[in-house]
C-alpha cells in the first residue's frame, strides 16, 4: 500500500494535457445514472432486504439542511438562502416526519456509527432547534455508543463561535468541519464570503475545547481574483490553525447549471496554468509541513484516522470524499440528500416544493435512485480500491468477483494503455499500480473503467479533473 | 444504453445448482438418481411407468411452492434455490420448520395427511423436479430399492427435526445450524465450508428460536473467534471443528 501514500508528483504539463470534465466517483454509478423509476416501493424494499442480511450494516445518517444566510458565488449546492427561521422550522416540520417514516423500517439492532450533517449551512439551525433534531434522530434510531461512533457537521464559521460549537460538543458531536475557501480579502468579496482568520480560529478552538476528536476544513483553488502570493497567506494561516484534514477543492465554474455562479466574471478567474499552480502549492505547502495526501481533494495529518486507514487498506469512498465507515448504509435525510443502502442508491426530491409535498401526503420523498446490478457492483469495487488504494491485484479481484480481469476488462485496459504509456499507471499484467505521477489523475484512471461514459448523457455535468 | 460485457465471466463457482441432468438423465445430486439407477431403471423407464419427472419453476423469492392444506399429489426435488417449509398460524404469524438444498426433497410430511401440513416458500429463484406420488408409490411397490430410498429419506426429515429440541444455548444452536448446511452442502458435493446463507435473519432467527439480534450477535462472535468469516451473506466456514465442538449436544456423531 506503499504507493498511495507516496507524495504524488506534480507535473503540470501532464495535469493539464488529462484535464477534462469528469465524475469525482463519490458513487459508482454516479448521481447522473439515478433512475426516476426508482421509487418509494424500491427503498423500502432495499431496506427490508438490507435488515436481512446474517449481520445487518450499521448506519451512517447523513441530515441535508438546505439555508443559507447569505449566497456564496462559487456555490453548486443545493441550497435556499434565507433569514426566515419560519422557513427553517416549515423545513424541520417535514424533517421530523420523514425520520417518523424511515427510521422504523430500520431494525433497531442497527447502531448508527456515523452521523453527518451537511449543507447548505447545517448551523443555520440554533442550537435549540440543533438539540431538538438531535433528540428525535435519537429517539428514532438506535445511536452507537460513544467511543464507537462519529458524528461531524459542517460550519461556517461567519455564523457560530465558540460557544455555539461547544453546545455542538455537549449534543455529542464530535468532529467539525469548516469552510474556508481563501483568506484573500480580494477574492472573498469577489465571491461574496467575507471571513476573518480570528472568527474561524474561534470556532476551531472551541471545537477543541469541546473535546472534538477531528477539525477538517475547506478550501478552493481557481476562484476569481486568486494568486499564488494570495493562496499561499491562506495556506500559512491555515497550517497555523492546524486543522486534522485539509480539503483542496477545485472550483467549477459551470454558470449554466448554478445560478449562484452568473455573479462570477469569467474574466477574473485564474487561467488554466495558475489554476493548477495553486494547487501544486497547496499539495507542497500541505505535504511539507506533515500532511499525507490522501487522494483527490483530500490531505490527512499521518496520524489522523483517515491516513491510517489507508494505510491499513480499509479507507472507503463516500458522498463526503473518503471515510472510515464504509462498512455502513447511508440513510439520507432532508431535501436531495443521497442515501446508500444495500446494492441500491437512492435520492430524496431536490426541490422544497416536492420534498414537502411527498412528505405531506405522508409518503417517503425518494424522487429517483438505482439498484445496483452485478457489473455495476464491480466496477464499484474496482473504483473504489483504485481511489482509495491506488492499487489493485487483478487476480485476486478477479477470483473475489468471479472473472478473468484481462477478459472481463479488456476494453477497459486498452484504455487504461495510453495512461500508462504517459506513466499514471503501471500495469504488469498482475497489478495495476497508481503511480505518484498518476495520484493526482485518479479520476481519469477511474473513468477508464466507468461503463456509462460515452453514452453522451453526462460530460458536460461534471467539473474538470484538476 | 451502456455495453454489456458478459466476456470473462466465470461460471457461477461451486455454486449450489442441481441442474446437470436432463430428459433422459437424473442430475448428479438427485436425491432419486442413486435409487433409481441402482436398480438399472433412468428417467425414460421411469416415464414409461408413468412416474413422470417434471420439471417445474422458477418460482421466484417469496413464491408458494404449496400451501398448508393442498391435496398432496407430487413430491419436490429442488434443483436450484432454497426453500423454507413453514406453519402460519390464524393471527399471521409464522413458524420456521426447515431449510432445503438443492438436492433435498421437499413434501415428504404430506404422505400421511394426504394433504401438505405447512406451507412452502422459495427463498430465491428456485426450481425443481415434480415427483407424482401416486406413480411413485406404485413404482416403489415394485421396486425395493425406491422405497428403502423413500424410508431413508422420510427418516432423515425426522432426524433433522430433533436438531432443535431441547434446552441448548444460542451458541449451540447458531454453530449446530451452520455445521449442518455445510455438511448438507458437502453431501451434494458443492462446497461444505463456503456457501451463501440465502436465508433471512428472522427466518433463521425463527427457525432457531432465538432473537433476530441474537442470530447477527452470535454471528458477530463467531467471526471475531475466527469460527466463520462472513460478507453480506456469503459464509466462510473457518474452523468447521471448532463449531462443531460448540454444537456437539445437538449434532449427530
Amino acid at each position: 500500500m506503499n504507493h498511495a501514500i507516496a507524495v504524488p508528483e506534480f507535473d503540470p504539463e501532464l495535469i493539464a494535457r488529462y484535464d477534462t470534465a469528469g465524475p469525482r466517483y463519490t458513487s459508482y454509478p454516479t448521481a447522473p445514472q439515478f433512475r426516476a423509476d426508482f421509487g418509494e416501493a424500491q427503498l423500502r424494499e432495499a431496506i427490508r432486504a438490507s435488515n436481512e442480511e446474517p449481520i445487518p450494516r450499521p448506519l451512517s445518517l447523513y441530515v441535508h439542511v438546505p439555508f443559507c444566510l447569505s449566497p456564496c458565488f462559487y456555490c453548486g449546492c443545493n441550497r435556499v438562502i434565507t433569514r426566515d427561521m419560519g422557513k427553517a422550522d416549515r423545513y424541520l416540520e417535514r424533517l421530523y416526519r420523514e425520520i417518523e417514516l424511515l427510521a422504523p423500517l430500520f431494525d433497531r439492532d442497527r447502531p448508527v456509527r456515523q452521523l453527518h450533517f451537511g449543507g447548505g449551512t447545517p448551523n443555520f439551525l440554533d442550537i435549540a432547534r440543533m438539540g431538538e433534531l438531535m433528540e428525535s434522530l435519537a429517539r428514532h434510531f438506535s445511536f452507537g455508543r460513544r467511543g464507537e461512533r462519529e458524528f461531524g457537521i459542517e460550519i461556517d464559521p461567519r455564523f457560530a463561535d465558540g460557544d455555539y460549537v461547544r453546545g455542538l460538543g455537549a449534543l455529542g458531536f464530535d468532529r467539525v468541519s469548516v469552510g474556508i475557501q481563501d483568506f484573500d480579502p480580494a477574492v472573498q468579496a469577489a465571491v461574496n464570503r467575507i471571513q476573518g482568520v480570528a472568527e474561524t480560529r474561534a470556532v476551531i478552538e472551541g471545537a477543541r475545547a469541546a473535546g472534538f476528536a477531528s477539525v477538517s476544513v475547506d478550501l478552493i483553488y481557481g476562484l476569481p481574483r486568486q494568486t499564488l502570493a494570495g493562496f499561499e497567506r491562506t495556506l500559512e494561516e491555515v497550517l497555523a490553525l492546524a486543522p486534522d484534514r485539509v480539503a483542496v477543492y477545485g472550483y467549477a465554474h459551470l454558470p449554466q447549471l448554478f445560478k449562484a455562479q452568473r455573479q462570477i466574471e469569467a474574466g477574473e478567474l485564474p487561467d488554466p496554468a495558475t489554476r493548477l499552480a495553486l494547487f501544486g502549492r497547496a499539495l507542497e505547502k500541505l505535504c511539507g509541513a506533515g500532511y499525507v495526501y490522501v487522494g483527490m481533494d483530500h490531505f490527512a495529518r499521518a496520524d489522523d484516522e483517515l491516513a491510517r486507514a489507508q494505510r491499513a487498506g480499509t479507507l472507503q469512498r463516500n458522498f463526503q470524499g473518503y471515510s472510515t465507515h464504509g462498512d455502513c448504509d447511508i440513510v439520507g435525510l432532508g431535501v436531495s440528500a443521497i442515501g446508500r443502502i444495500g446494492d441500491s442508491y437512492s435520492q430524496n426530491a431536490r426541490d422544497l416544493a416536492g420534498y414537502y409535498a411527498a412528505l405531506d401526503a405522508g409518503r417517503l420523498p425518494v424522487a429517483r435512485g438505482l439498484l445496483l446490478d452485478e457489473d455495476d457492483l464491480i466496477r464499484r469495487a474496482l473504483i473504489g480500491e483504485l481511489m482509495c488504494h491506488g492499487e489493485l491485484d487483478t487476480t485476486e479481484f478477479g477470483a473475489r468477483h468471479r472473472l478473468v480481469f484481462a477478459e472481463y476488462f479488456a476494453a477497459e485496459l486498452a484504455r487504461l494503455r495510453p495512461l500508462a504509456d504517459d506513466g499514471l499507471v503501471a500495469l504488469d499484467g498482475a497489478a495495476i499500480r497508481v503511480t505518484p505521477r498518476g495520484r493526482l489523475l485518479l479520476r481519469s484512471i477511474a473513468m477508464c473503467f466507468d461503463a456509462y461514459l460515452g453514452d453522451g448523457s453526462a460530460p458536460a455535468r461534471y467539473s474538470r479533473t484538476i | 444504453m451502456r455495453p454489456r460485457n458478459p466476456a470473462g465471466r466465470l461460471p457461477e463457482p461451486p455454486s449450489p445448482i442441481a441442474d446437470d441432468g436432463d430428459e433422459s438423465h437424473f442430475c448428479r445430486t438427485c436425491a432419486f438418481a442413486g435409487a433409481c439407477l441402482a436398480v438399472g431403471y433412468g428417467k425414460p423407464e421411469l416415464s414409461a411407468l408413468h412416474c413422470l419427472v417434471e420439471h417445474v419453476g422458477p418460482y421466484r423469492a417469496g413464491e408458494h411452492i404449496f400451501r398448508t392444506g393442498d391435496p398432496f399429489r407430487a413430491i419436490f426435488a429442488v434443483r436450484a434455490g432454497t426453500v423454507k417449509t413453514c406453519l402460519v398460524d390464524k393471527d399471521g404469524r409464522e413458524q420456521v420448520l426447515g431449510f432445503y438444498l438443492p438436492g433435498e426433497v421437499i413434501g415428504l410430511n404430506a404422505i400421511y395427511p394426504d394433504h401438505f401440513p405447512c406451507d412452502a416458500v422459495a427463498l430465491e429463484t428456485a426450481y425443481f423436479c415434480r415427483f407424482s406420488f401416486p406413480a411413485m408409490s406404485a413404482l416403489a411397490a415394485r421396486m425395493p430399492a425406491v422405497q428403502q430410498h423413500l424410508f431413508r429419506l422420510l427418516s432423515k426429515e425426522l432426524g433433522a427435526a430433533s436438531l432443535l429440541a431441547g434446552d441448548h444455548s444460542a451458541d449451540e444452536r447458531m454453530a449446530a445450524f451452520l455445521v449442518d448446511l455445510g455438511e448438507r452442502y458437502a453431501s451434494r458435493g458443492f462446497s461444505g465450508t463456503q456457501f451463501q446463507l440465502s436465508m433471512s435473519r428472522g427466518d433463521i432467527a425463527n427457525y432457531l428460536r432465538l432473537a433476530a439480534e441474537t442470530v447477527s450477535r452470535v454471528l458477530g462472535r463467531f467471526r471475531a473467534q475466527g469460527l466463520i468469516e462472513i460478507e453480506g451473506r456469503a459464509l466462510t466456514l473457518r474452523d468447521a471443528a471448532g463449531l462443531r465442538r460448540i454444537g456437539q449436544s445437538l449434532l449427530p456423531e
